[in-house]
């Protein structure tokens, strides 16, 4: 099944050359799907930049030259290492991660839940037991008596020098932190937290992250407001411009409410909507507007921005992005926080967060909740009337992780999809808490130095494309237009690439969007539809 | 008769051991801080209709405001089903393990309750009589089980890969265990020598008992004491990842036992290095901390 067994210890070969290789030959076809070719990375890359995991990399860091800088790394590791098993500098996780590393049995029943390790054609460094494996035997070899008397007995013989170190970085965001092999895990051993501290490591210890993580992200959210590079004033600009717009589209002015103190409801969007979608908030304030809802939206700094990058590799991070949205939220005085279409922002603000902040910023005192039952609640009151015929084209429904399966938010989004579209829901295969990630998931969608996008194009993404187009197998005739649904701004963003990668519109007219739009869509009283097509 | 004795105390010495060490363990994971929500769905404790397809209580509106008090009942039953048929192993049985791991399990569940049955029948001075049988099946399922998993594992290269002489140490133990118990079934056909041994334990009193039996029993008795400090005992560790984990879904409320327990982890020091964290602050400085401030960052 493994194209080539990659072994532990090539992990700290000091070669250049990348200890797996990905050709296009050995990715699984996708029916009606010209593989593209899988450019090499430029050649001036090679020698600046590490590539020797697998070829691919988002870090835009020179690689280290002297022995000096090398040993720095190799030293900051081991110190996060321990940090990581520190009931005091890792509270957030410490529990679950020791309970992980202690109890995997390698079974490797976990291995086919994963859409990268398939997608990839069965390469054997994406098996979600590979980088929990190296890091336990490091661990073992450097930290335990057992490792250090019977290195060889235990398997614990990884030698750690800078390349392995390096390597493990990278290994750990080849994985989306979908977490779904953790549900085929007899004894609950979850890899891709393992993955998520390896990452945390590397951030809280040496500053090592990628940039559009930390540098461009976390903490450009916190220093200018929001992770894109909007700043308060462009935000309400934007505002203006949305409502021009609105008023060009529904015929109509609707007056967007921001700031406004003692709202039922703060709208919290993932920035990167009022950007790249526009019409997604807007078409949030044209239902709100209609359902009556009293609603407003912050233009405070992070209060516009949903987003919670923290959660995917730094724990101070994401406790300081937090805590700005519920102090926001408070300050406002509003009833409680809803969260627009961003899944990883569901979770920071309404799983993660919860237990993060005491108090005031209780969930019990200040709540936070999906914008999805509120949606199902304004399309089932009857206060807005839809027009299911208005959407009468093939719809499908990618369920984003971070809302499904880590949070259990299935049924809403399927009930609304009921009641505005007149053809029934396409299921994928597997679909709700078992769908496959997007590819895109734990920041890739993003993540675009040197040459990781085309990783995540060809990789990552690869099970979520084969689903859709089975998905559609029957109605692939570019006369049709077709519609994903993508309740998650980067589940959008990636699905938006790999439409363009695979030329998923120009050659079978699959488009892709969010649901919110299709309800506005579908709204009877509206003059025009509100869905707009890529050009022919 | 002073191996008897020496026997007599291996007995207890390895139950105690084994008791020990296990709530070494139990107590050391529940010993660590309250750990952030990181639950997966379903869980078991949902009501049937949301668990058939993973919902959760956060696919309402205003669920802050209405009551939780899940039973942890529907949980402990889906660890059982794990326990008693490996349920996930069957589900996905990507390299058919589940078949020879069950016999395996099942060779070990029936191990203990043959033990089990000899110490009822010695407290109750009575004999069912059933000892030979649970014991036959239990030999040799556990015999086939350990011995097929070894096979699997040294002639499959992708299990090979994550396959340790540490592994095949405990699985051969495993096996020695049940083939021992086999050799011994045969010379002792009853297992008249066998609860004999078991009821000198429980008695203090040393009897003479055939040898194969005292080995086999020497085998199983070193072997409780090791397994708790190997991988073995994931079956504990199968509490606390699923139910304090994976399922653990309730939210916090103001000044409840959790909420306490957060604010006193706030409190905890944070020593990482990163340029972007504030030295010498705790927890709730650095979420304070923006980074904005002058000189905040190094």
């Amino acid at each position: 099944m493994t194209k080539r067994l990659t072994q532990f210890k090539e992990m700290a070969s000091l070669s250049n050359e990348p200890i797996a290789q990905i050709t296009a030959d050995d990715l699984p076809p996708i029916p009606g799907i010209a593989q593209p070719a899988i450019p090499a990375p430029r050649p001036r890359w090679l020698d600046t930049y590490d590539f020797s995991l697998d070829g691919f990399s988002d870090f835009e860091i020179p690689a280290p030259k002297t022995d000096e800088e090398k040993k720095r790394i190799v030293e900051g590791f081991f110190r996060g290492l321990e940090k990581l098993f520190d009931p005091e500098n890792n509270w957030t996780f410490v529990k679950a991660f020791r309970l992980s590393m202690d109890y995997c049995v390698r079974c490797q029943t976990c291995s086919e839940a994963c859409h990268t390790y398939v997608g990839s054609g069965h390469q054997e460094i994406y098996r979600p037991t590979f980088r929990s494996e190296i890091l336990r035997r490091i661990y073992q070899r450097y930290y335990t008596t057992s490792g250090k008397l019977l290195p060889a007995f235990y398997g614990a013989d990884i030698e750690v020098n800078f390349k392995t170190v390096w390597r493990l970085l990278e290994l750990s965001y080849r994985c989306n932190l979908c977490r779904r092999c953790v549900m085929m895990c007899p004894v609950g051993v979850d890899n891709a937290l393992i993955a998520r501290e390896i990452r945390k490591l590397f951030s809280q210890e040496l500053g090592i992250a990628p940039v559009e993580l930390l540098k461009k992200g976390t903490r450009q959210q916190l220093q200018v407001g929001s992770s894109t590079g909007m700043r308060p004033n462009a935000m309400k600009s934007l505002v203006s411009d949305m409502e021009d717009q609105i008023e060009e589209k529904i015929g109509r002015r609707i007056e967007i409410p921001v700031d406004k103190k003692g709202a039922d409801i703060l709208l919290i969007h993932n920035a990167g909507e009022f950007l790249s979608w526009p019409e997604n908030p807007a078409a949030f304030a044209i239902l709100f507007d209609a359902a009556g809802i009293n609603w407003t939206l912050s233009s405070e700094m992070l209060g516009y921005d949903g987003v919670n990058y923290g959660v995917w590799f730094d724990d101070v991070e994401l406790a300081r992005v937090a805590l700005r949205h519920l102090q926001i939220a408070r300050d406002l005085g509003v009833k409680k926080v809803v969260v627009g279409e961003c899944g990883h922002a569901h979770k920071a603000m309404m799983v993660i967060a919860d237990r993060v902040f005491p108090g005031d910023l209780c969930i019990s005192e200040m709540p936070r909740e999906s914008c999805l039952p509120l949606l199902y609640q304004i399309a089932a009151s009857g206060r807005v009337k839809f027009d299911p015929s208005r959407n009468n084209f093939p719809i499908t429904l990618h369920d984003s992780c971070n809302v499904v399966r880590l949070m259990g938010i299935v049924k809403p989004q399927r009930e609304i999809i009921k009641m505005i579209c007149a053809q029934p829901l396409r299921e994928m295969t597997p679909h709700g808490v078992w769908n496959y990630c997007c590819g895109g998931g734990s920041g890739f969608a993003i993540m675009n130095s040197l040459n990781f996008g085309d990783w995540r194009k060809n990789v990552s993404s690869r099970m979520k494309v084969q689903q859709i187009m089975a998905v559609f197998a029957d109605v692939l005739d570019p006369s049709i237009n077709k519609y994903v649904i993508a309740a998650c701004s980067n589940c959008k963003g990636t699905i938006r690439d790999a439409q363009g990668h695979y030329g998923l519109w120009d050659q079978y007219h699959i488009h892709y969007g969010g649901l919110v739009d299709l309800m506005v869509n579908a709204m009877a009283d509206l003059p025009k539809p509100y869905l707009e097509w890529p050009e022919a | 008769m002073a191996f008897e004795w020496f026997m007599i105390v291996m007995g207890w010495l390895s139950l105690g051991a084994f008791l020990a060490v296990a709530t070494y363990k139990i107590t050391r994971v529940t010993a660590q801080p309250l750990n952030v929500r990181w639950e997966v769905y379903p869980v078991p404790h949902e009501s049937k209709a949301r668990r058939e397809y993973g919902g959760s209580y956060m696919e309402e509106v205003d669920w802050a405001a209405k009551a939780t008090h899940p039973s942890r009942l529907p949980g402990l039953l889906e660890i059982a089903k794990e326990v008693v048929y490996l349920k996930r192993v069957r589900e996905f049985n990507q390299y058919g393990l589940w078949g020879i791991s069950l016999a395996m399990h099942w060779g070990l569940y029936l191990g203990l309750a043959t033990i089990g049955l000899a110490v009822i029948e010695t407290l109750l001075g009575v004999t069912f009589g059933l000892t030979p049988l649970v014991a036959g099946v239990a030999f040799t399922l556990g015999a086939v089980g350990s011995l097929a998993i070894i096979a699997k594992r040294l002639t499959n290269a992708e299990l090979g890969l994550y396959t340790v002489p540490a592994d095949l140490f405990n699985l051969g133990w495993v096996a020695a265990l049940f083939i021992l118990g086999i050799i011994g079934g045969l010379m002792d056909t009853t297992f008249a020598g066998y609860r004999a041994y078991v009821a000198s334990v429980l008695t203090f009193k040393p009897v003479p008992v055939p040898p194969i039996v005292l080995i086999h029993f020497l085998v199983l008795e070193l072997f409780f004491i090791y397994m708790p400090f190997t991988k073995i005992i994931h079956y504990i560790g199968k509490y606390f990842t699923f139910e304090q984990t994976l399922w653990d879904d309730a939210f916090k409320t103001k000044g409840s036992a959790a909420d306490n327990k957060v604010l006193q982890q706030l409190g905890y020091p944070v020593t990482w290095n990163a340029p972007h964290i504030v030295p010498g602050k705790t927890w709730l400085e650095q979420a304070q901390a923006t980074g904005l401030e002058e000189g905040a960052q190094k």
